[in-house]
């Protein structure tokens, strides 16, 4: 009765190249558009998982193991499972629908999403979101 | 022993419920729709039958949970599930998404 498929909702995706990979809804498209006649949303969600950060490492290390590579992605409902946990990262902005028609618009996009998870993930807040899924 | 004879009374109940909506309200059968009424709101009450999978059971309850949604345990497997349906077949899980004239939603979870 509650729509739970909204902006800022955590997900994993269960499809594709990324499946298994935690993302994070941007926009969703509940009724689908003309050219995906399905319930569909935008999810930016984390393509390489920072590593685990220990109090020993240099800053230099630290730096680089914090590094988290993003993907961004048009995916349909079906191959998504919500979870109860949100991200409340705005995206909206960089992270919008005509950003997946060339490459370069992806790209940037992609680095933009990067930075802002990055400093999420620095700040040690969201860490299910940037934890890895094991199965 | 009393509890045993208190299931079988709300047993007949569900079914009748069941019946009714059948007959009266909107309702669809099957894992995949009833995921899709949960994605979409539609669905208001969830009943799964007592042999389905464990982690496709956990699952529609995890998104009724979401969703803020009802889900009853039928005291019963999938077939007979399907047969207090009206339907020939096995059902293994139902969505209600409109009552119709019964009232199976306002009594269903507030007995459980």
């Amino acid at each position: 009765m509650v729509k739970f498929l909204k902006p800022n909702k955590a997900v994993i995706v269960l499809q594709g190249r990324y499946a298994g990979r935690k993302a994070v809804i941007v926009r969703s498209f509940d009724d689908g558009t003309r050219d995906r006649a399905y319930g569909h949303c935008l999810v930016a969600g984390i393509k390489k998982y920072p590593s685990k950060v220990i109090r020993k490492d240099s800053a230099k290390k630290t730096a680089k193991k914090s590094r988290v590579k993003c993907f961004v992605k048009l995916v349909n409902y079906r191959h998504l499972m919500p979870t109860r946990y949100t991200l409340d990262v705005d995206l909206k902005d960089i992270v919008t629908a005509d950003c997946l028609q060339s490459k370069d618009k992806r790209v940037t996009a992609s680095k933009e999403t990067k930075k802002r998870f990055e400093e999420r993930f620095k700040t040690g807040k969201n860490r299910w979101f940037f934890t890895k899924l094991r199965f | 022993m009393v509890a045993a004879k208190k299931t079988k009374k709300t047993h007949e109940s569900i079914n009748n419920r069941l019946a009714l909506v059948m007959k009266s309200g909107k309702y669809t059968l099957g894992y995949k729709t009833v995921l899709k009424s949960l994605r979409n709101s539609k669905g208001k009450l969830i009943i799964i039958a007592n042999n389905c999978p464990p982690l496709r059971k956990s699952e529609i309850e995890y998104y009724a949970m979401l969703a803020k949604v009802g889900v009853h345990h039928y005291n019963g497997n999938n077939v007979d599930l399907g047969t207090a349906c009206g339907k020939y077949y096995r059902v293994c899980c139902l969505s209600i998404s409109d009552p119709g004239d019964s009232d199976i939603i306002k009594s269903i979870p507030g007995e459980q």
